[in-house]
């Protein structure tokens, strides 16, 4: 952990201060007169995030310093593989959602979730997004009289 | 107390009590599944309950909480994977009782600790929060900002390991919380010019992201083994062993007893969660007990501490909420959204406002517990099948009512993107040990926050020396002081322990080579 404790250390101080500097001066306005101004609050979280983060290196370099100790990764190959599965279908559900139809998205999305996981079965591959569907169609259009789409 | 008796005319009616039914079983099963907990539940089920009655919809929210805070020993027992972190002492004897063909024994004496710690701690709410808030009514904007900053930094030091990494989350949660446009001046706020951040980030997408999309995506990663710890669990034959005898009663009444009172008291302060509150009332249980030596070998008072204590601090963590407005836990940070969008703003002046919808939701929580009692006892061996349902059938369902309910906040897909967004934010802070409670407690208290800072800065004239003339406020900040020196102070010593536990785990590399594969 004291190796992923540096990394995000660094990463949020670097971000904290990419806020301050670039971000909320650029994206927040300044208040007319007499109002508190409104890049107040951001500027304060950002500050205690670059003073927490430079802590949280500190702290992470004095435990390096103790000398070299194994480490358990963090990601694992197969979760990181489980994730970029996931992120996949995603990713072309929305493709999907966007350019031809919430219902086939929704299909490509249980599908293809059930494809990353291992899901083999024909039974399951059909059975499973026609009953979701069929589901959600019943409790919001049918139960509920609701359009949702 | 009339208010009260209304509450029940209105909950005992078959509209509204089949959605606690729902509720409670949704709840169940959810929490029976290692990983789904009950934010996860309540947050996936918000959109849901858009087109519900008020009362219905908050009762059902109810439910599910309660239910999967019971449910979540089901795994516990039967896996040795808790469905949720305050489960986990619950495993502790659980697990060995239902190895030795006792697990419907077990799950029986978590049920009940359940529902009595449940029930009690729900009359406790009942009792404290009303009385709470009349005094929290005398509260102005400047002991009210010194308490929400007190809260936060305290729910940051104690959500996770390390305070540091809980205050920036917390800090985190606020900055988010000021995205959209500034109430006072109506200038956007990091909205880099997209419409749909104007009215600030959604809490339902991001909750849903955060929590539900984010664990689903950890729980896809170690799929395997908690599958295969499923079909290890057999009955055993004898009668005795699967249902509580008398003297098993009595010996786990005091048990019980400890642990409800345990429970309210940790659910009441704001932060500690239900993990603190399980560990210490089954910590207690063993010390007490004359027999320490055989907890963790199947001791059935052990699972009923620690599901008594689990189950009490759900009700009781309400109590901030409703009498100061206060977030104490993940599912009241969440639960606040669903009371928003249904009419009713937690926090005291909802008790002068609305007291008969407050007594509704009492009257629901009552009727909750009862529910889950009668559901578990009618369900409990089918619910104790849905740990068999193969998670790579159970996560592309959960995914796909995420996108459903995300979806709904706003009938946009940008929603969709804010619950990615949040998902992958989720996801690095379950593995880099950054409290996602204490992120979602600061965007949910951040616009009070705010609010209540400019407002202070204004009543005191921007001079510090002003506070001495608002002792409450004096007396939170310094709070604020210690608890940070304390907590840092108790949080190097348990460093230092790990350290040392940590090289000794470690000292075989081949080991660890072959869990980091």
């Amino acid at each position: 952990m004291r190796q992923a404790d540096f990394v995000s250390g660094v990463v949020l101080c670097l971000l904290g201060l990419g806020m301050l500097i670039f971000v909320i001066p650029s994206h927040i306005a300044q208040a007319p007169a007499g109002f508190v101004s409104p890049r107040l609050v951001p500027n304060m979280m950002m500050i205690a995030v670059v003073g927490l983060s430079i802590l949280l290196v500190l702290k992470a370099l004095r435990g390096m310093s103790y000398g070299p100790h194994p480490e358990k990764n963090l990601f694992s190959r197969s979760e990181v593989r489980m994730v970029l599965r996931l992120a996949m279908v995603f990713a072309i559900a929305i493709t999907v959602f966007v350019w031809l139809s919430p219902l086939v998205a929704g299909v490509v999305l249980i599908v293809g979730t059930l494809l990353a996981l291992g899901e083999r079965g024909p039974v399951a591959l059909v059975v499973m997004p026609a009953t979701l569907l069929l589901g959600v169609w019943l409790f919001f259009y049918q139960l509920l009289g609701t359009a949702i789409l | 107390m009339e208010h009260l008796i209304a509450g029940f005319a209105n909950v005992l009616m078959p509209a509204t009590l089949i959605w606690i039914v729902i509720g409670v079983s949704l709840g169940y099963m959810l929490g029976a599944m290692p990983g789904l907990g009950k934010a996860t539940g309540v947050a996936v089920a918000i959109p849901l309950t858009f087109y519900l009655e008020p009362v219905a919809a908050i009762a059902m929210l109810i439910g599910i909480a309660k239910g999967s805070t019971a449910g979540s020993a089901v795994a516990a027992i039967l896996l040795n994977t808790p469905g949720e972190p305050s489960s986990a002492p619950t495993a502790l004897d659980g697990y060995p009782l239902a190895r030795q063909g006792k697990a419907q024994k077990a799950l029986k004496m978590g049920l009940f600790a359940s529902v009595i710690g449940d029930f009690l701690s729900t009359l406790l709410l009942i009792a404290l929060a009303a009385p709470l808030a009349r005094y929290a009514l005398l509260i102005g904007p400047v002991e009210l900002c010194a308490i929400l900053f007190f809260s936060l930094t305290f729910i940051g030091g104690l959500a996770g390991g390390s305070m540091i990494k809980g205050l920036i989350a917390g800090a985190l949660g606020v900055f988010f919380a000021t995205v959209g446009l500034e109430l006072e001046t109506f200038i956007p706020r990091m909205t880099f010019g997209t419409l749909e951040l104007d009215d600030g980030i959604s809490l339902v997408p991001m909750a849903i992201g955060m929590l539900a999309v984010a664990e689903m995506a950890v729980q896809a990663g170690k799929m395997r083994e908690l599958d295969s710890a499923a079909a290890t669990i057999v009955d055993g034959a004898h009668p005795n062993d699967r249902r509580v005898t008398r003297a098993e009663w009595l010996r786990c009444l005091p048990a019980i007893g400890r642990g409800t009172a345990i429970g309210s008291a940790v659910g009441i302060l704001p932060g500690l969660g239900a993990s603190v509150g399980s560990f210490l009332s089954y910590g207690v249980t063993r010390k007490l007990s004359k027999t320490l030596e055989a907890f963790g070998t199947g001791m059935i008072e052990g699972v009923a501490a620690a599901e008594s204590a689990d189950n009490a601090v759900v009700p009781s963590s309400f109590v901030p909420l409703f009498a100061l407005g206060i977030p104490g836990s993940v599912i009241a940070a969440i639960l606040i959204a669903a009371l928003i969008m249904h009419g009713l703003t937690p926090g005291p002046r909802m008790f002068v406002e609305q007291p008969q919808m407050v007594a509704n939701i009492y009257a629901a929580m009552l009727c909750a517990s009862v529910i889950m009692l009668a559901i578990g006892l009618l369900g409990q061996k089918l619910f104790a099948q849905v740990i068999r349902v193969p998670l790579r059938r159970v996560i592309p369902v959960v995914l796909f009512l995420c996108c459903v309910g995300a979806y709904m906040d706003s009938g946009s897909i940008f929603s969709i993107y804010v619950m990615l967004f949040f998902a992958v934010l989720g996801y690095f802070s379950r593995k880099l040990g950054f409290s996602f409670v204490t992120f979602l407690i600061g965007f949910v208290i951040g616009p009070n926050l705010e609010l209540t800072f400019r407002q202070s800065l204004q009543i005191l004239n921007h001079d510090p020396m002003r506070l001495m003339g608002h002792p409450v406020a004096v007396v939170f900040l310094v709070l604020t002081v210690v608890v940070v020196v304390a907590i840092a102070f108790s949080n190097s010593r348990a460093a230092v322990r790990e350290e040392l536990a940590a090289r000794a785990a470690t000292s075989n590399p081949r080991k660890l080579e072959e869990e980091n594969r």
